[in-house]
């Protein structure tokens, strides 16, 4: 069928617009196309046999994992020790505040995979101090809203999995330790832009922490920055895979939580399970569809259609990576991150290697371009949680905003054209080898 | 309908409850067999894939029950309440056709593919049967909790 | 005019599109247009597309997919007669192993798959697996002793490494290289040409061709497609089929030798070992299995090696 790609499309759009819950959408677009060249029980047990494949996969198991981690940690008071940590380094220079709310945001990613996790536990913190210390609250909102996207590429990371998954067999390890440069540089470009923008404001500098209160609060954030070292240095050194890693993590987070900083009781195991059931099973309902939609793209060949369609605007790479970015930010700015990813992989991902890009470092240009989606009107889960955890209103949130987008922006094109940034440090820890 | 419904709930939360408990213990006892006992288990990476299949399956008709699935509502919050809620019924049938087609006949045909000519899983070499159950037995909770979100009066969910 | 269009034979697998499976299926789509006049088509879809090997098994058995090639490793869940090919050693060289693949043995294997609602078209050759180490070479059986092995998911697999003392580690073949690395395996087993392209002998330096198993691969087609053929479809696909096959036999030879040299300019230390020490290692677990339901077949096999 030639029209079976733009039936699939027109049917999904038609159904999400009708606030039909995204995976079944895909499902249903997906079931509507596939009956147009399978007959119908074929058809209905392939979809299903499907979704349950697309399950089948061991490395799928970290996303539960750094779900529950982080569901531990959001509410077992690890995110005020990274704060005064971060508060005892940076504290004192221009823009401080801002700083260190960019910084314990960053921090925070380190240990848990969720933006919108992030948002909520150091927003609710940080949003209310910098206000008291005469910061604009909106602007205060704006910089934990960006920030927070920068753990989407620091590891753990669920969307990487799920990228992983759809892209059929980029090493997870290899993305988890791609994902660290171009991490930290968006957070250094978010914190140049705080900096220029507090000194222009005249935002007020705090002073300097005396050492000793320095050494305190290093060693009171210890716990949690070694979870950081733990799943850095475990992935890295290869002691356990990414799955492995989260299973650590959560029993790490477990004996932090419940046994030494005490804030978690054992009554409370089972609502946080629940939970993690619950947040889990979104996403693996979303994988799910999306292997089976997958499946008809490639029965009918349509991902090839695109790639020709492409290629054939131009003949120059440079222009066709950025119509790419431009049309990612344009879906990123209507939808989640994981749906994209999974819809996305397997149209765009034959564009980019025929341009010579590697799975590697279009995954990771991919969830640098949808992390700015997630804190962009008019569908943005960061920016939701960004807005009730600030008590503000998008249209207050924009204009600051818009400088911290253009810092996002500067860094996804450095990302994008040059690879080395993405590819260099894996290849260094023998994970990678193109 | 209103108490089946309450058992229902408290049935599939405890459900996913056990099933994520069991797959944290068994990826645990892999690390541990493979770094402790350095006679890795073979079966724990199977039982872990199989539990994830389950929960995620199953989970789903748990976040549509508590209706935390994704989803859009740029364009339906433009609408009048009455249009609003004939579309919400519109999309709640479309769920139920989805679960019930799919999930529920197509889960069925993959389950007696699977019990006869059969097939085994490789470490364990349990039927698959056992794996696709899950999407009959999610199907038909989704149709259920689908029929009771229509027939739920209108006051009700405001 | 629905005569007109052509019939689509829609083939999946998992290797890429430079294999030697691949272009005999390619080979296989032109003979088939040309034995039908152009009324038959085959449409491939390579790198997995469609699945993995199991999945695409079951798409057969649904009818959404024509035919696929699949290692006799993916069938053992559908057919336990397949298992038969897992156990080390069973082939005592390559004629062996031919000759047994094309003669009745081989027959009434592929013919166990026809209950299975698929139907075991043809073999095609893998070549044979051995052990390829990071630290030092397996000279004979006991270099495997305590070393950690990576293994395909099979209890076979684990079976072989077990029986030489070693740890059986199962892992997924992406994550391969960078366990290797990493040393989290000591090691791992495969083909010439499989070692060659996952560049793991940049790593794994020391390759044994101990030729330990002989795993082949088959291609399998639906039933529901070559029942709704017609007398005449199903002879143009066979005689294809069969091109296919000789045209693929010639083409791994090719990329065995190629890939042993290319290791050997790359540097690889690749040993030819006295087998005799690997064949006794071995012999308890084949004593094992001889009281199986494998038993008879694995008997079967062994009376041909008189016959070389
Ligand atoms: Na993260
Ligand atoms: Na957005």
């Amino acid at each position: 069928m030639e029209y079976s790609g733009l039936i699939l499309l027109g049917v999904f759009l038609l159904l999400l617009v009708l606030h039909v819950p995204i995976s079944f959408s895909i499902g249903l677009a997906t079931l509507v196309t596939m009956l147009l060249s399978i007959d119908f029980m074929p058809a209905l047990t392939t979809l299903a046999q499907r979704m349950v494949d697309g399950l089948n996969s061991f490395a799928l198991l970290a996303i539960p994992f750094f779900v529950l981690s982080g569901v531990i940690m959001g509410r077992g008071g690890i995110a005020r020790r990274l704060i005064d940590f971060a508060m005892a380094y940076i504290g004192m220079l221009p823009g401080g505040l801002a700083l260190v709310n960019v910084a314990a945001c960053t921090l925070f990613g380190g240990i848990s995979g969720s933006a919108v996790a992030t948002t909520s536990a150091i927003g609710s913190f940080m949003i209310p101090e910098m206000e008291k210390k005469g910061y604009d609250r909106h602007f205060a909102t704006a910089v934990t809203t960006a920030s927070a996207t920068t753990g989407m590429v620091i590891p753990p990371s669920n969307i990487l999995i799920i990228f992983a998954i759809a892209s059929g067999g980029v090493s997870i390890s290899a993305l988890f330790v791609a994902g660290y440069l171009p991490g930290i540089l968006v957070s250094l470009a978010l914190m140049t832009v705080c900096a220029i923008f507090a000194k222009t404001r005249g935002y007020p500098v705090i002073a300097a922490l005396p050492i000793s209160e320095v050494v305190k609060r290093t060693w009171s954030a210890l716990p949690a920055l070694v979870l950081i070292v733990l799943v850095m240095g475990g992935i890295i050194s290869g002691i356990f895979t990414a799955t492995e890693a989260g299973a650590i993590a959560v029993v790490y987070s477990l004996i932090l939580a419940m046994g030494v900083y005490r804030q978690i009781g054992r009554q409370e195991l089972s609502s946080v399970l629940l939970k993690t059931a619950e947040v889990t099973s979104i996403v693996m309902m979303l994988i799910a569809v999306s292997s089976a939609m997958s499946w008809i793209l490639a029965y009918e060949n349509i991902p090839e259609v695109i790639t020709q369609v492409l290629l054939g605007i131009s003949d120059n790479p440079i222009i066709i990576l950025l119509i790419i970015n431009l049309m990612l930010l344009f879906v990123g700015a209507f939808m989640d991150m994981t749906p994209a990813v999974l819809i996305f992989t397997p149209i765009l991902l034959p564009v980019a290697e025929s341009l010579g890009m590697t799975p590697l470092h279009f995954g990771i240009m991919l969830v640098m371009n949808l992390s700015i989606g997630l804190c962009s009107p008019p569908v943005g889960s960061v920016l939701f949680v960004g807005c009730s955890v600030g008590k503000t209103s998008i249209a207050k949130v924009i204009p600051p905003l818009l400088p911290l987008y253009a810092a996002m922006f500067f860094v996804l094109m450095i990302v994008t054209y040059v690879p080395g940034v993405s590819e260099w440090l894996p290849t260094m820890a023998g994970l990678y080898n193109q | 309908m209103i108490p089946l419904l309450v058992w229902l709930d408290k049935a599939l939360s405890r459900l996913l409850v056990m099933l994520v408990a069991a797959i944290v213990i068994c990826v645990c006892w892999q690390v541990l067999s493979r770094y402790v006992t350095h006679t890795p288990s073979a079966y724990t990476e199977e039982i872990a894939r199989f539990l994830l299949i389950w929960s995620g399956i199953l989970g789903a008709a748990y976040a549509y029950r508590t209706g935390a699935h994704l989803g859009l509502d740029l364009l339906v919050n433009q609408f009048s309440t009455l249009w609003r809620r004939r579309i919400e019924m519109l999309v709640h049938i479309l769920v139920l056709m989805f679960s019930l087609l799919v999930m529920v006949v197509g889960g069925i045909c993959l389950m007696a593919l699977a019990i006869d000519p059969g097939q085994y899983s490789s470490a364990m070499e349990i039927n698959m049967a056992w794996v696709y159950a899950v999407l009959p037995l999610s199907g038909s909770l989704m149709a259920v909790y689908a029929l009771a979100a229509l027939f739920t009066p209108f006051e009700e969910d405001q | 005019d629905a005569q007109d269009t052509p019939r689509i034979i829609r083939v999946g697998h998992t290797l890429d599109t430079s294999h030697s499976v691949h272009l005999a299926l390619e080979h296989m789509a032109g003979q088939l247009a040309d034995y039908s006049d152009g009324k038959m088509q085959i449409k491939l879809y390579p790198n997995g597309q469609l699945g993995s090997e199991r999945a695409m098994v079951e798409l057969l058995q649904i009818g959404s997919l024509s035919m696929t090639k699949v290692s006799a490793a993916s069938l053992e869940g559908f057919v336990p007669q397949m298992k038969v090919f897992g156990v080390p050693y069973l082939f005592r060289s390559d004629q062996h192993r031919w000759q047994v693949l094309e003669s009745s043995i081989g027959q009434d294997i592929l013919n166990a798959t026809r209950s299975a609602r698929f139907t075991g078209m043809a073999y095609m050759d893998a070549g044979s697996r051995s052990f390829y180490m990071t630290q030092d070479p397996v000279n004979r059986p006991a270099d495997v002793k305590g070393k950690k092995i990576r293994v395909m998911n099979s209890p076979m697999a684990v079976q072989l490494i077990d029986a030489m003392q070693g740890a059986a580690t199962p892992l997924g073949w992406g994550e391969l290289y960078a366990a290797l690395q990493q040393g989290v395996v000591d090691g791992a087993e495969n083909n010439p040409p499989s070692y060659y392209s996952s560049r793991h002998y940049e790593i794994a330096g020391y390759y044994t061709l101990n030729e330990h198993a002989s795993i082949p691969d088959v291609i399998i087609a639906s039933n529901h497609v070559l029942n709704s053929l017609s007398k005449q479809e199903n002879e143009w696909l066979r005689r294809a089929m069969k091109d296919a096959v000789n045209k693929q036999r010639q083409l791994w030879n090719e990329a065995e030798q190629q890939a042993l040299m290319k290791l050997a300019r790359a540097g690889v230390s690749i040993s030819r070992p006295d087998k005799t020490p690997f064949y006794q290692a071995v012999e308890p677990l084949h004593q094992q299995l001889s009281e199986t339901n494998l038993g008879p077949l694995i008997k079967r096999i062994k009376a041909m090696r008189g016959e070389e």
